[in-house]
């Protein structure tokens, strides 16, 4: 392991935020996947992608939460004023960028998988509660928990290449929550033309954590290599916005 | 240990450093002083790689900053005296500088004692007084043993018996053989501590001497100051 890449996992644990979000992170998918495992009627979820849905919450928030830290790991440093002393200390702006890509994806894929973890164990408690019977397989569960720690590592790396490129916090955490809960939502649904919608990073995400197949999403593996291109061009942007800024 | 030839940085029309250039030898310490806005932080930031010059260079050890391997073992520098996330403590804060420099873990204990933050150091700096996060700073610069210090107003906060610390630390560390690049605006406690004294106004050097030169006389360095720089106010 890099001396960086030690360095930037030491500041994650070094602080409450990270806790912080993960706490935040498991009360709201909790809560979410409560709500549409009592909330949803049984005849909407007595199909295996029907109770897939119930297990959504689970990467919606996972994703996003993840996508959250990884930017705080940049913009945190950049508000605070660390960046100096770490510049200081690191002068290669590319390695400390990396570091801090590495170390998100590898805190980002916890977050995916405990949250998908919990959606999957919440849900399928639900459906049992309510007398449903369970059509999930084992490869549902799989990609549910594994699918949403590779989504969630992958949208971490994205937060930290648009924390880098946009520095500013409120701007980043602001956007990004737009762009996953509501930008996305639009594009995919019944607004424009799915076609589209189902290339963008966040649908990507969703179609490599279970989301059958159809008109909406991309087949998983097809998905999973779009996210890796989405997560790698953020990082190489955020590498190139770093090394030209002149820091205060 | 420093050398800078004809540095110049420009914000659009604005001239920030203008054609400068000075060098810090080793064994001493070097004030430099300038009116607020007279282009000494960027200079530093120059030095130090967190900016890039419009024109001319800053070497440090003959190379630039970010082409120096293991910086932190050669240079301590402190910008800011707020450089922190409050939510770390201040333990934390050097021991995360110490992994990233590949210094060992045993050396942030023995500087928090140093600067007298030992009792302390489990604390969020969040808690910390000024005077508290400007020691803070001060031992995450000492971390490396460096040869070279850089500080940019580093008494700001300090108490009077801080003040004289900080003086002897300045001292002590010039005698080793080392040298130190301070800036400040308190001119008489700086009289006290400095060798040589480079004055910059608007961007250019306007005196680069010793302090005994520059006082001459019996001239107090706050009437030298004053007349270099037409008496504005820092």
């Amino acid at each position: 392991m890099s001396t960086e890449l030690r360095a930037e996992l030491f500041k994650q644990r070094s602080i409450r935020t990270g806790t912080g979000l993960f706490g935040a992170m498991l009360g709201v998918v909790l809560l979410a996947v409560l709500l549409h495992g009592f909330g949803l009627a049984a005849k909407n979820i007595d199909s295996a992608s029907g109770q897939m849905t119930i297990l959504m919450p689970g990467e919606i928030i996972g994703t996003l939460f993840a996508a959250l830290l990884g930017a705080l790991s940049i913009t945190g440093e950049i508000r605070h004023g660390t960046i100096r002393p770490t510049f200081l200390v690191t002068p290669s702006r590319v390695h400390v960028v990396a570091a801090k890509v590495w170390a998100s994806m590898l805190i980002g894929a916890g977050f995916g998988l405990s949250a998908g973890a919990v959606a999957a164990g919440v849900g399928t408690a639900a459906l049992r509660v309510r007398g449903i019977g369970v059509r999930l397989d084992a490869g549902d569960y799989a990609l549910a928990i594994v699918g949403v720690a590779v989504a969630a590592a992958l949208w971490a790396a994205i937060g930290v290449g648009l924390g880098a490129v946009i520095r500013d916090q409120a701007p980043t955490l602001i956007g990004i929550c737009a762009w996953l809960l509501f930008v996305e939502n639009l594009l995919l649904g019944d607004l424009t033309n799915a076609t589209i919608g189902r290339f963008l990073p966040g649908a990507a995400a969703a179609a490599i954590s279970g989301q059958k197949p159809d008109t909406r999403v991309l087949a998983p593996e097809f998905a999973l290599v779009l996210l890796i291109l989405y997560a790698a061009t953020a990082a190489v942007a955020g590498c190139l916005a770093i090394s030209r800024l002149d820091v205060d | 240990m420093i050398e800078v030839t004809g540095l110049s940085k420009s914000y659009g029309a604005t001239v920030a450093v203008d054609d400068l250039s000075f060098t810090v030898p080793p064994g001493q310490v070097t004030g430099f002083l300038g009116p607020n806005g007279a282009g000494k932080t960027t200079t530093l930031r120059l030095l130090l790689g967190l900016a890039e010059p419009t024109a001319g260079e800053a070497l440090v050890f003959g190379q630039r900053y970010r082409d120096l391997d293991q910086p932190a073992h050669r240079v301590g520098a402190v910008l800011e005296s707020n450089d922190f996330h409050p939510g770390r403590s201040g333990r934390d804060h050097l021991r995360a500088l110490a992994i990233a420099a590949r210094l060992p873990i045993s050396r942030v204990d023995d500087l928090l004692d140093l600067v007298g933050l030992g009792a302390s150091a489990g604390q969020r700096v969040k808690t910390y007084s000024l005077g508290m996060r400007q020691r803070l700073g001060l031992a995450g610069a000492l971390l490396g043993n460096p040869e070279l210090l850089i500080l940019d107003e580093p008494a700001n906060g300090l108490d009077p018996a801080g003040v004289y610390w900080l003086r002897t630390v300045l001292r002590g560390f010039a005698e080793e053989g080392r040298a130190v690049l301070v800036s400040s605006h308190m001119l008489a406690e700086l009289a006290q501590a400095v060798d040589r004294v480079l004055v910059i106004d608007e961007g250019r050097l306007v005196a680069a001497a010793t302090l005994d030169e520059l006082t001459e006389g019996g001239r107090t360095l706050e009437a030298v100051y004053l007349d270099l720089t037409a008496g504005k106010v820092s």
